[in-house]
């Protein structure tokens, strides 16, 4: 009797689960669907996930030239899954977009790590005169949230004339107070052995951090950098205020907004193929590597 | 000493940025709230409170601030307890959990903006599944008398839902009524699962033990077993989750920007959005500094008083 009832529960909550599933899954199903289906299949809300595939004549396509010639009917005639794959890449430029997502992202990482592991290991490890003053700086700048000092620092760029400019993408990302706390609470745990060997060996100050320090670091690291490319990538905010016009720069979300904003009224296709490239590298990591990925986002969880 | 001044090459570019990107701006935000700034003009006028004056005359920063207020009052409690609830029945499965953890953290790492478009078709009044699914359900005789209450001994015709199927279905990002409410449903789709891990986590560290000292007590159900031990045994999950979810959800901007603007008649006018409309679009830096000022104000208070229940130990190991 008792297992019975553990069955039915068990059930029960897989079916509460099943619906929740339903839901989250919703605008992920529907954007991978558009991203597949022809325009006529999308304004009718027909032909299932995948549509039916019908070979379709792209209009526009028709009316460019290739070679000083009209193209011919059967240049313009694919799956509509081509078309809007096609379109994405070929109206926007979809790539620098990516590309500029990459160079940013890491660039911040990057200049993250090389401001922050130094401080981190100065407060973990060294005895100096106002080491606590620091410490508690960093822990009142953990209180400001950088988007909410982002108009004067907008204004700030802006006096240097520095807005649209892969800097003023980068620079208030610079100064990461959490990463600082985050690797002065993991340099804490390293023995003092180890560095007083290393200081033995003649090494200076400036090799244990990246010859002693950087390696044992490397998980909390890692989870840092996934906690960092993540908010980065996906940052649209930011982007937005000190990127204006200029398509070169522009990072995925911001791209994504101009391919919306240029696009006509039928190519919802191509917006969510877009759409699907933009969220997709940092889905098919999260599917990869679940464990690390859920760590390294809820690292603010351990502030 | 060994280490001689190494330290100073270590801590000091880390310092250095801290005060010119942290701390600096908020001076720079102060200062100008008490301005009539704009980029590109030479000098400018000090007028004083003016600017805070404004926030407190004006019915469109009055909407802001119920726009902002009723959007956190929404989307903390019902991400929280979703996240709780979802963590909860994860926890308690004998199969199947990790793909539903990994499902509901989906929303946490997809670009919040590509999915507010995502969410804009899926909502849309002509295209979108929503509105077909509903409009089908009408001629479907128990989802109607389920939804329109009618099995109840309502009068269908009078419902919400029954009052939707005799007129048409609602434009759920375009209409007044509906527009907060929507922005609302997709901070809550894309915050809860970042709560559920940070309940999962939490629910781990419950000793077992309490449990069965529970039943020795007397606590036999489910929810006496909830209330006894889990819900305060999570005290201090509880303060995090809510303080995040809330300085979150007052820094909502991308599906506001995307999908509504701030409107209709700035029904979704939240603050942030203000901020950047102000000072960036309409190059009114007086205004959006005191609305930064404002803002940085709130999102302080919430800190404090996280840090205040941190350390009146909510907890209770």
């Amino acid at each position: 009797m008792k297992q019975r009832t553990n069955l039915v529960s068990e059930a029960g909550k897989h079916i509460v689960l099943v619906v929740g599933t339903l839901v989250v899954i919703l605008p992920f199903y529907l954007m991978l669907s558009f991203s597949f289906k022809s325009p006529s299949e999308i304004q009718s809300i027909s032909g299932g996930f995948f549509g039916a595939q019908e070979m379709m004549t792209d209009r526009k396509c028709l009316k460019t030239e290739s070679e000083g010639s009209m193209r011919s009917k059967e240049e313009c005639t694919m799956l509509p899954i081509v078309y809007n794959y096609k379109a994405a890449f070929e109206e926007a430029p979809l790539l620098r977009y990516l590309l500029n997502g990459v160079i940013v992202t890491l660039s911040i990482f990057a200049i993250q790590v090389i401001i922050a592991l130094p401080c981190a290991y100065a407060l973990a490890k060294l005895n100096f005169w106002g080491r606590d003053v620091v410490f508690g700086l960093v822990i009142f700048c953990l209180l400001i949230p950088v988007h909410a000092i982002a108009l004067p620092l907008y204004l700030m760029l802006a006096k240097f004339g520095l807005t649209n400019t892969f800097a003023s993408l980068v620079i208030p990302w610079t100064i990461s107070v959490f990463g600082i706390f985050l690797m002065r609470q993991f340099f804490k745990t390293v023995p003092d052995d180890l560095i007083n060997a290393a200081r033995m060996d003649g090494m200076s100050e400036f090799s244990i951090v990246w010859k002693v320090m950087l390696p044992t670091a490397i998980p909390a690291l890692l989870a840092f950098a996934i906690f960092s490319v993540v908010a980065h990538w996906n940052d649209y905010y930011w982007p937005r205020i000190v990127i204006t016009g200029d398509q070169d720069l522009m990072t995925p979300p911001l791209g994504l907004r101009m391919f919306k904003s240029d696009m006509d009224g039928n190519e919802y296709g191509p917006m969510m193929a877009a759409a699907t490239v933009i969220v997709a590298p940092l889905v098919v990591a999260f599917l990869l590597a679940q464990r690390r990925f859920i760590e390294g986002i809820t690292l603010t969880g351990m502030k | 000493m060994s280490q001689s001044r190494s330290h100073i090459w270590f801590v000091s570019p880390a310092v250095l940025l801290m005060f010119v990107i942290l701390i600096l701006p908020v001076f720079v935000a102060g200062t100008f709230s008490f301005t009539d700034y704009n980029l590109g003009s030479q000098d400018f006028r000090w007028v004083g409170w003016k600017n805070y004056e404004s926030l407190g005359k004006f019915s469109s920063y009055k909407k802001m601030f119920t726009a902002s207020l009723t959007y956190v009052v929404i989307v903390v409690p019902v991400s929280v307890l979703l996240g709780l609830g979802s963590a909860m029945l994860i926890s308690s499965l004998r199969f199947g959990g990790e793909f539903y953890k990994t499902v509901f953290f989906l929303p946490v790492m997809a670009t919040l903006l590509a999915m507010a478009y995502a969410w804009e078709f899926t909502l849309d009044p002509v295209i979108g599944v929503v509105n077909k699914f509903l409009d089908d359900g009408c001629s479907v005789g128990w989802f109607y008398k389920l939804f329109t209450g009618s099995w109840l001994g309502f009068n269908p015709t009078e419902s919400w839902y029954g009052g939707l199927c005799n007129d048409r279905m609602p434009n759920w990002l375009g209409n007044k009524k509906y527009a907060l409410g929507s922005i609302s449903f997709i901070g809550i789709w894309q915050a809860f699962g970042f709560n559920m891990v940070l309940y999962l986590a939490g629910l781990t560290s419950v000793p077992r033990d309490l449990y069965a000292a529970a039943e020795m007590d007397g606590a036999n159900s489910t929810w006496e077993k909830f209330k006894l031990v889990t819900w305060p045994m999570l005290g201090p999950t509880h303060v995090f989750v809510v303080t995040i979810t809330s300085i979150r959800s007052f820094q909502v901007f991308d599906t506001v920007e995307a999908l509504t603007r701030g409107g209709p008649s700035k029904s979704t006018y939240m603050m942030v959005y203000a901020m950047f409309e102000k000072g960036v679009k309409q190059n009114l830096i007086g205004m959006g500094s005191a609305i930064t000022i404002v803002f940085l104000g709130f999102v302080l208070l919430l800190t404090l008083t996280q840090v205040y229940f941190i350390n009146r130990k909510v907890h209770y190991s």
